[in-house]
């Protein structure tokens, strides 16, 4: 058994997920954070092989964004091309608590079968 | 990953760009965009360390070019088609009538005509930026100041084109980019200045600047024009039966040479200014067709003049 189904299952949880994780980091952090910095936070608190690619949480932020989830302004950078800095919006804090909500009533039901608390 | 994994930034961005062929000009320019943000921090973040040992661990962390292009695909299509206004009720299967008089329905219409109407004062403003700016570049050219004078109010065009396309989008719908050309890794002013005389967008986008000017005069008298005789056509009706109950009687508004009103008053005949309503009514909805066709090929040349070809 090669590890391509393996990857394709970790790529369709992720489709929902990365955008859930990516509200709470930017919902925690006490200052606006650009892309790079926010990949690199997901990437210190991930052990062992990384969950997702960082490029693509790129996209992500650009759709979270132009769902009004999300503000973004331009910061002119030495290091590149000016860095685009996010921080969440009131919208986005309501939809971070429905989404929160979901994935821990989904967590628990899935818990339930996998863990055998149900029988 | 493969054989050729890419050695440098500039390969990288080459091999996604390539990833990325066939999708449209400006979510290539946004993707390429967040990558080099990515790219030039992680080198950044490891001096002691070569590009090229950099860019090697890169798959495995950014993501490997192809899979990158596949998230913003993926991601594209999911906004494209949340952003999307629902499309007009029923045009799918309506007759012609129906779509002819459907377009009322359309926000993307009533943009267009606004946009059209707007097209005088943006015409103006950029035409006025571009002729001064170029004029006191060639000015101070002789001066110390000439060079970084010449390189703001090219980054000003910039910025408009930028804005110009997010306005567009809005208008139109046409995908435009929603970051800026990067200008490319830090190197002395002299080579920026040549990159820029180099890069055939600058030029297109002055062109495009200058170009506003005529085509906002053309596009603001269309609409003024049109909507001016359309809305007065269509009001005739009420005009004249106003004028049947001898509210208008002697209306100042008309004045006895032949123009239509006084023609309507005179025979009071309700059917000549039902007709010419019928007639109002069917000259805002040509305009309301135009202003969208207008707009939407504008946005189409603006693309093709703001955004790098191929890009």
């Amino acid at each position: 058994m090669d590890d391509s189904q393996a990857r394709k299952f970790q790529k369709d949880l992720n489709a929902g997920l990365v955008a859930l994780v990516l509200l709470a980091v930017l919902e925690r952090s006490t200052e606006d954070l650009y892309g790079y910095e926010i990949a690199k936070r997901l990437q210190r608190a991930n052990q062992g092989e990384a969950l997702f690619k960082e490029g693509t949480i790129y996209p992500v932020l650009r759709a979270l964004a132009a769902a009004g989830l999300l503000t973004s302004r331009v910061v002119p950078s030495y290091a590149g091309p000016a860095r685009r800095y996010y921080r969440i919006t009131e919208e986005g804090r309501a939809m971070l608590r429905q989404w929160s909500d979901i994935w821990r009533q989904t967590r628990s039901f899935v818990d339930r079968f996998i863990e055998g608390t149900d029988s | 990953m493969s054989v050729n994994a890419p050695r440098s930034i500039d390969e990288y961005l080459k091999q996604l760009r390539s990833a990325l062929s066939g999708e449209d000009a400006a979510l290539i320019q946004d993707a390429l965009y967040d990558a080099e943000e990515y790219l030039r921090a992680e080198v950044a973040a490891h001096p002691d360390r070569s590009e090229a040992d950099v860019l090697e661990l890169i798959a495995s962390t950014y993501g490997a070019p192809e899979e990158v292009a596949a998230a913003y695909r993926d991601t594209e299509a999911k906004v494209k088609a949340a952003l999307k206004p629902p499309a007009p009720p029923a045009a799918a299967q309506a007759g012609g009538l129906q779509r002819f008089f459907g377009v009322f329905m359309d926000v993307r219409a009533y943009t267009s005509l606004f946009y059209m109407l707007l097209t005088l004062a943006t015409g103006i403003a950029y035409f006025t930026i571009v002729v001064t700016g170029l004029s006191l570049s060639v000015g101070f050219a002789i001066l110390i100041i000439g060079i970084p004078f010449f390189l703001a109010f090219i980054g000003v065009t910039r910025v408009i084109a930028l804005g110009e396309g997010r306005l567009l989008e809005a208008v139109t719908g046409e995908r435009m980019p929603r970051r800026p050309v990067h200008p490319g890794p830090p190197a002395s002013w002299l080579t920026r200045i040549a990159d820029m005389l180099k890069d055939v967008r600058t030029w297109t986008t002055l062109l495009y600047m200058l170009l506003m000017l005529p085509l906002g005069i053309i596009y603001f008298t269309i609409a003024v024009t049109v909507l001016s005789v359309g809305v007065a056509l269509a009001v005739m009706p009420l005009v004249a039966v106003a004028a049947h109950l001898g509210w208008a009687a002697n209306a100042t508004l008309f004045s006895d040479d032949a123009s239509i009103g006084s023609f309507v008053l005179a025979e009071h005949s309700l059917l000549a200014a039902l007709v010419l309503g019928v007639l109002g009514v069917l000259v805002v909805t040509l305009l309301m067709h135009l202003a969208r066709g207008i707009a939407r090929g504008h946005a189409r040349l603006a693309k093709s003049l703001l955004v790098a070809p191929g890009a």
